[in-house]
């Protein structure tokens, strides 16, 4: 191990990390917003420490909470629910009730960030948009998600999941093999890139706020987030006049580097320069290797063998990984990318843990996502002041409310459990 | 109040943006990142938003420079690097030479950000590890971007991170693609790359969101620290639940290629004129669906009655099938007027029937929202000429972000940099020239 291997392991230590501050401590984010490009943004903020009040309808809640894989609940609680509400407090209000809109302007008022993702116009309509949110609060940062945008030609009206992101915006055109269809990314990647986006946003408007004192409203499309995604094929079609081609798994600016087909799965070999380039030639045998050769190289050979190949002779090369390669991943887990969390109501849960490793306000997984309306009381007791009798009369008029008894909305039935499946450890993938 | 569109087109078109501030004035980040995209990605972001990057390359260029997809170069800079060169300052340095070694130090000592994409073995080794940059400068942010990350038993695995080790570990590609039916699977049934370098902007991304929380814990503390960012990490974050299905069915995603596993119909169809999404898998939404195709009698067909009916993949393929029927006759725009016709009498989950054509590049350039909402600028420079780039995203009301320049040739910035932030004279920056320091 050298000076600096030791100083990092040291530095990011996992057992030393719920000891240390948090980056975002102090910040209160109020959400107001279903399914991904919404709740992921307030997800990756709370998970470095801004106290985050998911704001759901009472009864049914956030709608995600019905989209369970293959129609599977875990103690009745969507796995699929679970990764973008972390850290989260869980309020129910019915917003589409004036006194709803009361309690969450109050709440606004006490906040630093609003995050929503409705319709183009539909808060501003309820009297609980930006405009009206910054006369109570003028350090308010207002994160609008959206699928085009709060105006323009195509924002009035016009709904946009994930997949319409990725088709509008040409990431589809450019993914997948010649001559065959454009392929639609397998995962919701135009909702979590945006999402991203938009927490990187906030977080700029939250340091200009220190200079300035004022807030902002943000204005996020998610097709847009994809449009800059794209990096080169923007110039090459107006420098040409000419779709940049899908290419399969080749990567046409480093050849040949690609996708090849294993012994034992799918492997990445990679060159990016001369000196990788001529580490495979070398390996293959021949003054320039094609990706015929390269495919024929990898054919009988497993995926650790030819990464240890690639290590010995001067380039690249990494497994394809599916999610069991990296739930069992010794390397994952070790660095909390893999989050082996104990939630007071589910038991053991393992999460994805955050993204950017910070060695002094490292990020981490405090509790997993909870039923519509668990931290009522909190909120609205604590945060609001209101009395048992106050909160006991709004829930008579419907305004704030908990969960509906059904699968997806209500708490587990009896005693937290452990992982129901899939918890044995079979070791690192490799 | 006036209508909300109007008010917000005022408030947050990038065309008033010359006239605000910035969100990251006075911030300066030095980027070390040779041949690596994810941190010029990274750096971008936080120049977009205004700080001040100044980009550190060998004397001979950036490596990146010489990538040339389809061999298309621009004064001898390819077209990947132009495109994510925005707003930058941009000074030579050999740190082959102990005098260039020396030179980063006092530029990262003057610096609110290092963005570094060698590793840090190999910045330990040229004597600009964190903790001899943090030494003189304890309020540094020092951002690492490689394929595994700074710490963990892989974190000293060789190799030149790229945007496809980082995909090939995300699991994005595993998701992605048709799956093989019966038998030995064609060539195209094989899991799949995103076309862009999307592993490399996802770590970029996630490098700019970690240097920002960084920025808010020094306000409060004065220190700064290390962010670590593994490019195998950044895409896999977006695999939706593939951890928690791990964990709770022992289940993990695989390719469905046009289907779905959780949600249906969710998928895309040929139409006349290419392919487009189409969606509306909750039970009002699909049966508004099955009004506009003209196929009312499905919804009660018990194939297609609930959301579990409609996502067994035997019924999926059924249903895909029949929506073909339909969309072949129609060109996109058609079947987009026909929804938006049905659908604007709706409201609530009735409505949520979604499309959109899968636009070609070219197809997106000559749709003018796009152009409309600020989404590409052209930017016209002295050396490289006349460029497309993709805008910032963020429409922001207060200090909204922007494209300044697009590119500088290596060492444009040499005079202005190393004269006023490290006092150099001219004789000075000649004697390192001359010696090839510079």
């Amino acid at each position: 191990m050298t000076g600096s291997q030791g100083f990092f392991e040291r530095a990011f230590l996992l057992a030393s990390l719920p000891f240390k501050p948090e980056a975002l401590r102090g910040i209160r984010v109020l959400e107001l917003a279903t399914r991904i490009f919404g709740p992921a943004t307030s997800d990756y903020l709370g998970e470095f420490g801004a106290e985050v009040i998911k704001v759901e309808l009472p009864g049914t809640g956030d709608l995600m909470r019905y989209v369970a894989p293959e129609g599977f609940y875990w103690q009745d609680v969507s796995p699929a629910f679970l990764p973008q509400n972390r850290n989260k407090l869980h309020v129910g209000v019915d917003v589409r009730l004036p006194e709803g809109r009361d309690l969450f302007t109050r709440i606004a008022e006490k906040s630093d960030v609003v995050v929503e993702n409705l319709r183009a116009g539909t808060m501003d309509r309820w009297g609980i948009g930006y405009r009206q949110l910054k006369e109570k609060n003028p350090g308010l940062v207002y994160a609008a998600n959206s699928g085009f945008g709060q105006w323009g030609p195509y924002a009035k009206g016009r709904a946009s999941y994930d997949a319409t992101a990725q088709a509008v915006s040409g990431m589809s055109a450019i993914t997948g093999f010649p001559g065959r269809p454009p392929v639609r990314v397998g995962l919701w990647i135009g909702d979590f890139t945006g999402s991203l986006c938009s927490a990187i946003a906030i977080l700029a408007s939250l340091a200009a706020r220190r200079r300035t004192g004022e807030g902002q409203m943000i204005d996020l499309a998610q097709g847009e987030a994809l449009i800059r995604a794209l990096d080169w094929t923007w110039m090459y079609a107006d420098i040409s006049g000419r779709d940049r081609e899908r290419a399969g798994n080749r990567d046409v600016t480093f050849p040949p580097s690609g996708i090849y087909r294993c012994a034992d799965g799918f492997v990445a070999i990679s060159a990016r320069d001369d000196a990788e380039r001529g580490g495979i030639a070398k390996t293959l045998g021949v003054s320039t290797a094609t990706p015929e050769d390269v495919a024929s190289f990898a054919a009988p050979r497993t995926r650790a063998e030819i990464v240890r190949i690639s290590e010995e002779a001067g380039f690249s090369a990494a497994p394809v990984q599916g999610g069991r390669d990296q739930y069992h991943n010794s390397h994952l887990r070790a660095r909390g990318t893999v989050w082996e969390l104990t939630d007071p109501l589910y038991g053991r849960i393992d999460e994805f843990g955050p993204v950017p490793k910070l060695s002094e306000s490292p990020g981490r997984i405090k509790w997993t996502a909870k039923p519509v309306g668990y931290h009522n009381e909190e909120v609205f007791g604590g945060l609001l002041g209101l009395s048992k009798t106050e909160r006991e009369e709004l829930e008579r008029k419907k305004v704030i409310g908990k969960w509906a008894d059904a699968p997806g909305a209500r708490p587990p039935h009896g005693e937290a459990g452990g992982p129901a499946g899939g918890g044995e450890n079979e070791g690192p993938a490799e | 109040m006036s209508g909300f569109e109007e008010w917000a087109k005022e408030a947050a078109d990038p065309k008033h943006a010359a006239g605000k501030p910035e969100a990251l004035p006075g911030l300066r980040v030095l980027e070390l990142s040779p041949g690596h995209f994810g941190g010029m990605v990274a750096a971008s972001i936080l120049a977009e938003f205004g700080a001040e990057v100044i980009k550190v390359e060998p004397p001979e260029g950036d490596p990146a420079r010489s990538y040339a997809p389809e061999g298309v170069s621009i004064s001898g800079t390819g077209l990947p690097f132009l495109s994510e060169a925005r707003n930058r300052k941009f000074v030579t340095l050999s740190l082959g030479e102990e005098e260039g070694v020396r030179i980063f130090r006092r530029l990262a000592e003057a610096s609110d950000v290092v963005v570094e994409t060698e590793g840090p073995a190999r910045m330990d080794s040229l004597g600009l590890g964190y903790e001899d940059l943090s030494r003189k400068n304890p309020a540094l942010i020092y951002l690492t971007l490689t394929t595994y990350g700074a710490f963990g038993p892989d974190a000293g695995r060789q190799g030149k991170d790229s945007d496809l080790l980082c995909q090939a570990l995300s699991g994005v590609p595993y998701v992605t693609g048709d799956p093989e039916e019966n038998g030995p699977g064609e060539e195209f049934q094989v899991p799949t790359k995103t076309g862009n370098w999307h592993g490399w902007f996802a770590q970029g991304l996630w490098g700019a969101f970690g240097v920002l929380a960084a920025l808010m814990h020094r306000t409060s503390t004065g220190r700064g620290q290390v962010v670590d960012v593994a490019g195998a990490e950044a895409m896999m974050k977006f695999v939706d639940y593939n951890i928690t299905w791990m964990h709770t069915a022992g289940r993990e995603r695989r390719r469905t290629g046009k289907f779905d596993p959780a949600v249906f119909p969710y998928t895309y169809i040929r139409c006349r004129d290419g392919h487009t999404f189409i969606a509306a898998y909750n039970d009002e939404a699909f049966e508004s669906l099955m009004h506009i195709i003209g196929r009312p009698e499905l919804v009660k067909d018990p194939r297609f009655c609930t959301g579990p009916d409609r996502t067994r993949i035997e019924n999926e393929k059924a249903l895909h099938a029949i929506l073909e029927e339909w969309s072949g006759q129609r060109t996109a725009d058609e079947i987009l007027r026909e929804i938006e016709e049905y659908t604007s009498k709706k409201s609530g989950h009735a409505a949520a029937v979604v499309t959109g054509r899968v636009n070609r590049p070219i197809e997106t350039l000559s749709e003018s929202n796009w152009w409309d909402r600020g989404c590409f600028s052209r930017v016209a420079d002295p050396v490289y000429g006349n460029l497309l780039l993709a805008a910032p995203p963020w429409k922001m009301s207060g200090t909204p972000p922007r494209i300044r320049s697009v590119c500088r040739p290596p060492g444009a910035d040499n005079e202005e940099v190393y004269a006023k932030l490290l006092g150099m004279t001219g004789r000075d920056l000649s004697s390192l020239r001359a010696r090839g320091i510079l």
